[in-house]
């Protein structure tokens, strides 16, 4: 589904991903761990299309496609879902109606009409009831004055409301209580389907434990430098990123 | 001692700014062209005043090397190292009718070049004596050269009954990476008129912070010009003025952003009791291609009389986009619920509103960015704090 | 809000719209301005000696005022003899007496519009009053309104049916010599509506009237009286288009409110004068005196503006709060793109006591445009307990544009509150790539925060109007962001 080869980018003139290959099949879950700076959230904000990263080599194809050559947009209507790390706020726009016109972009892009407005909110509340979210949060500015939690609660509602077959999850675990991640990993669980992929980016081990991933990969100075199942993520844990550095340098 | 004939000075007087001007709408100078065509007319011979008792008095009152210019004429210099003292012969002509004038009558200008780090405060008092009908000028340069960090306080005073009118001009030049720290203290005579114009201009990497205080004058017109055309530089300023009775304070500050990343913010307060008037014109202009400019400017007062009047107006000129700018104004009183709170600790309501109202002030004195200064500054508003708390118990609103 | 949203979706983004010109038979003055110009007009109308008199006193007094120059805009010297001051539809020789009479080609364009002045406006339940040029056209629901005591016709219709109330009125809230433009259109009205509630009358519906200008070369210079007596409340629209034209059009209104005690007044403008091209040629400049009077105790009058169109707008909607707790709002929206220019505010003068006013000022500048905000709150001294907030924001999209606020504040009660914010800001590329990643196009997501950011103007609008005043802001930054 998304086959990433040797992919190289910098920001600000620093290179960060030093040829990066990974291959994501769908029904599959991915964890991609590292220290601070190894990369992580670069290769996130890479694939979703962020003009401030340059990508000076390599290539990303989802479903056969030259995701490079693809507007941001493009990619979020072909399936690719961004959860981000620091949810952007929008005073003003409330919540439904930038789920409900991001849902609609995606329908009209496979050729489907409009969600009914009657279906959405049914759809809307369905859901957020599942993530313990109160259902006024529809009628809030875009995570305009939300607590973290609620910020990354409000990323995986949208998950859901979105459906896509890639949801790449960037530090989505940071600064939640234990319900709060109980409640995203649920979320999350629920989205698994043998059609869908799923990238978790995180520092900890923590949302792995609830969050079972079929891989883990070790990111350090921009290339994956160990990958393994889900024990390689406690071995971390135990270890600690060092160890893997060490292991790289070897 | 005038550069100029006395017909060419009455041509100058007659084009003093007039409330027709938009920047002098509120300000009415037509007392100081009174008194400047009364003091051509009658051109009193000027008395050595005995002012030097006065000059040792306030110049104890913090820990400064201090140059004094007592009716325009400089005394003492006693710079510290990394500091150099000079009297400018060429006074620049000026470019405006106010400038023109201290041009033609200005006795000793002086220019100040501060080099290095220089640890000890240079204390500026100017310090005119009104025995007759008088005009004062002062005319300051100071540069601080590339990395050079100074303290800079300026403390103007005047003496006597006489209608006086002062007209300062003050250039501070703070270039590449130097660090300049400016404390203003203006506390003349509540009878005495002073326009004051102070232009900052900035180099890369350069950091001018500043505070000014109103406390004396019948009528005063302060204006600071920032002139910001190298990156990096970091303004920041505040000012306080105190009103009583009888005074018009107007402020007016600029700042011009004309290249980024650059900050400026200011924040002035007044606090205005009894018959009088203030005004705060706070504009920012980010020039265009001035990106990553971050200016905030604030401003609040505080009115405790029934005939206090104040006019505020903080504008904002913006060519560009990549810019973050803030302003906030509020004209208001004493909280209440602070002042019952106060009086159900025992408090009586003057004392009440006097120490709210010193809180509102304090905030500021402990900015002054001149440790040196701040006591004497402190004292200062006590003193005139305490002087319009006397109004208030006469003046219950 | 479901409703809203589908709306909105179903708008997609237009050009000028409004920018036909209808091929009708007009009767129009020669251009130029003296005297007869002034006595040819109020012949034209019918109008009784004391409002030619008035006229001709107006047209005196502006022949010694000079044009302002202190707004924060730049055009050239208007030359006021090129001007044609009336222009009329040919058939109002014989006035339609109803809807059925009046000229297809109007109805049609008014139809283009989207002004429900037919079966629409029953549904919608707005009556309106359409000035065309200069004369007023058509005034539906004459006989619903009358019914509850409501008058809602043409100014000239008014001059006549109810001199007394005009005479009354008229001037009472921007005096002839108010200032240049007030005073030019003093001289050269020639139509407008006029509105009177009764005491005690909630108007039964929305009154609104539709202005358009179709004429080369003409100015419109309508005037607006409006008057809620004592405990009434009334709700009018105005909303405004012109053709594409090169040349730059004359737009010089004013506007009159009077609310007595207890009566409340809302007027909404929705302003899409044609702005010029992309190169600033043509347009509209829009210079217009729109002023309230709370003359009693416990009167309201809210303005509410969504500017997006003309050249240049200079507009400076404002409340003389006279009645003891009288209450004045200005809301505004303010989109300038290309070469557009808009020096726009409002003045609130409080002179009551315990007199209010809220003050939201949304500006979004684009292009190569200049705006400025320029407000007055001024606190007279016998206005103990006066209360002011005033937020005041600004949008920048692009590096060539520019946004300024001149915000006045006079203070003269030392009991007075009052309250300044203004924060100038750009759509953050944060913003933009969150939205871009859920799907939604550059454009759609501009659109999206920009509405967002009006929002606390738009509620103030009726639901007809917010819809249409969204769409008109996406039609009017096109092109803003590429």
């Amino acid at each position: 589904m998304l086959d990433i080869k040797d992919l190289k980018a910098r920001v600000a003139g620093n290179d960060i991903l030093n040829g990066l290959s990974l291959s994501v099949q769908a029904g599959e879950v991915h964890a991609i761990m590292g220290p601070n700076g190894s990369g992580k959230s670069t290769l996130a904000q890479v694939v979703a299309g962020h003009d401030d990263y340059e990508v000076t080599g390599g290539s990303v194809t989802f479903k056969d496609k030259d995701l490079l050559e693809l507007e941001p947009e493009d990619r979020a209507r072909e399936g690719i879902f961004l959860g981000f790390q620091y949810p952007v706020e929008i005073p003003g726009v409330n919540n439904a109606y930038l789920l409900k016109a991001a849902m609609n972009a995606r329908r009209e892009h496979r050729g489907e009409g409009e969600i009914d407005s009657f279906e959405f909110l049914k759809l809307a509340r369905e859901k957020m009831a599942a993530l313990g979210m109160d259902p006024k949060f529809l009628n809030r500015g875009v995570n305009e004055g939300f607590s973290g939690g609620e910020k990354k609660r409000n990323e995986i509602l949208q998950m859901a409301m979105l459906e896509p077959e890639l949801a790449i999850l960037d530090e989505t675990d940071s600064g939640l209580d234990i319900d709060a991640l109980k409640a995203v990993a649920a979320g999350v669980n629920a989205l698994r389907s043998p059609e869908r992929a799923i990238v978790l980016v995180t520092h900890y081990q923590r949302l792995l434990d609830y969050i079972e991933p079929d891989f883990v990969h070790v990111l350090s100075q921009g290339r994956i430098v160990r990958s393994g199942d889900k024990t390689l993520a406690l071995e971390l844990e135990e270890k600690g990123y060092d160890w893997v550095r060490e292991a790289a340098n070897a | 001692m005038s550069r100029l004939s006395d017909d060419k000075l009455r041509e100058i007087v007659a084009r003093f700014p007039t409330t027709r001007d938009e920047d002098w709408k509120y300000t009415d100078l037509s007392q100081a062209r009174d008194i400047a065509s009364r003091w051509l007319d009658e051109k009193p011979a000027t008395a050595a005043s005995a002012l030097q008792d006065d000059a040792a008095a306030i110049t104890s009152t913090i820990d400064a090397a201090w140059l004094v210019i007592a009716d325009g004429v400089l005394q003492t210099t006693q710079a510290p190292d990394g500091v150099s003292v000079d009297r400018v012969d060429d006074i620049p002509v000026g470019d405006s009718a106010l400038a023109e004038f201290n041009a033609a009558l200005v006795r000793d200008g002086i220019r100040i070049r501060v080099s290095g780090q220089v640890e000890r405060p240079i204390g500026l008092l100017l310090l005119d004596s009104a025995e007759q009908t008088s005009v004062a000028q002062a005319y300051v340069e100071v540069e601080f050269q590339n990395g050079a960090s100074g303290e800079l306080i300026e403390y103007h005073v005047s003496r006597g009954d006489a209608d006086q009118y002062a007209n300062t001009i003050v250039t501070l030049h703070v270039s590449d990476a130097a660090i300049a720290s400016h404390v203003r203290i203006q506390d003349r005579g509540r009878n005495h008129l002073q326009t004051s114009k102070t232009r900052v201009s900035l180099g890369k990497d350069a950091r001018f912070s500043s505070a000014s205080f109103d406390l004396g004058g019948g009528m005063v017109r302060n204006d600071i010009d920032i002139d910001i055309a190298n990156t990096g530089a970091e303004v920041s300023f505040d000012g306080l003025y105190l009103a009583g009775d009888g005074q018009h304070l107007d402020n007016h500050t600029r700042v011009d952003h004309r290249v980024g990343p650059a900050t400026s913010r200011q924040e002035y307060r007044g606090i205005l009791n009894g018959r009088c008037r203030c005004v705060w014109n706070g504009k920012a202009i980010v020039h265009e291609g001035a990106d990553g400019t971050d200016a905030d400017q604030a401003n609040h007062n505080l009115l405790l009389s029934e005939k206090a009047e104040i006019d505020a107006k903080p504008e904002l000129e913006i060519y560009t986009d990549d810019v973050k700018c803030s302003h906030g104004t509020t004209v208001g009183q004493l909280d209440e619920t602070a002042l019952f709170y106060l009086r159900t600790r025992g408090l009586d309501r003057t004392a009440a509103m006097q120490v709210l109202t010193h809180a509102f002030a304090a905030g500021l004195v402990s900015r002054v960015p001149v440790e040196a200064a701040r006591g004497a500054v402190s004292a200062l508003i006590e003193r005139r704090l305490e002087e319009l708390a006397v109004t208030i118990e006469e003046d219950p609103s | 809000m479901a409703t809203e949203t589908e709306q909105l979706e179903s708008l997609v983004n237009r050009r000028y719209e409004h920018g036909f010109v209808t091929d009708i038979a007009t009767e129009s003055l020669p251009p130029g301005l003296d005297e007869d110009v002034v006595r040819a007009i109020s012949a034209r109308k019918n109008e009784p000696e004391w409002l030619l008199e008035w006229r001709l006193q107006a047209y005196r007094q502006w022949l010694e005022m000079e044009e302002p120059e202190w707004a924060h805009v730049h055009y050239p010297k208007i030359d006021y003899n090129a001007i044609s001051y009336f222009a009329a539809p040919k058939s109002d020789e014989d006035r339609p007496k109803s809807l059925d009479e009046v000229d297809p080609k109007l109805l049609e364009t008014y139809d283009k519009l989207g002004i429900p002045l037919h079966e629409r406006a029953r549904l919608a339940g707005v009556a309106v009053d359409a000035v065309f040029d200069s004369v007023s056209v058509a005034t539906t629901f004459k006989e619903k309104l009358s019914e509850a005591g409501v008058i809602f016709c043409s100014f000239s219709e008014a001059v006549v049916e109810h001199p007394e109330l005009v005479k009354k009125y008229l001037g009472s809230v921007v005096p002839r010599r108010d200032n240049f433009f007030a005073a030019l259109n003093s001289a050269v009205f020639s139509d407008g509506s006029f509105v009177y509630i009764p005491k005690g009358v909630r108007c039964p519906m929305e009154l609104s009237t539709y202005f358009r200008i179709n004429a080369a070369n003409t100015g419109q210079f309508e005037r607006t009286l409006v008057v809620a007596d004592e405990g009434s409340y009334v709700s009018y629209l105005e909303g405004c288009t012109a053709p594409m034209r090169d040349e730059n059009q004359l737009h010089a209104a004013v506007v009159e409110l009077v609310a007595m005690e207890d009566a409340e007044i809302k007027y909404s403008t929705v302003q899409n004068w044609y702005p010029g091209d992309e190169e600033g040629k043509g347009g509209i400049y829009n210079f217009v005196t729109k002023r309230g009077d709370c003359r009693g105790a416990n009167s309201k009058i809210s303005w509410t503006q969504v500017e997006t169109g003309s050249a240049i707008t200079w507009k400076y909607p404002s409340c003389l709060l006279r009645g003891a707790n009288s209450v004045g709002e200005f809301y505004s929206v303010a989109v300038t793109n290309n070469l557009q220019q808009a020096d726009t505010g409002t003045k609130m003068i409080h002179i009551g006591p315990n007199t209010s006013s809220t003050i939201v000022s949304k500006g979004i500048s684009a292009g190569r445009a200049q705006q400025a905000y320029r407000g007055l709150v001024k606190v007279m001294p016998q206005a103990k307990g006066a209360r002011n907030h005033t937020q005041c924001d600004s949008l920048l999209i692009g590096k060539d544009c520019g946004a300024h606020t001149f915000p006045y504040m006079e203070i003269r009660n030392p009991s007075a509150k009052v309250e300044h914010e203004a924060t100038t800001s750009k759509i953050s590329a944060n913003q933009l790539f969150y939205c871009r990643q859920r799907g939604i196009s550059e454009e759609d997501a501009v659109n999206m925060i920009v509405n967002g950011f009006c929002k606390e103007v738009f509620k103030e609008l009726p639901m007809e109007f917010a819809v249409e005043a969204q769409a008109l802001l996406n039609v009017s930054l096109e092109g803003a962001v590429g």
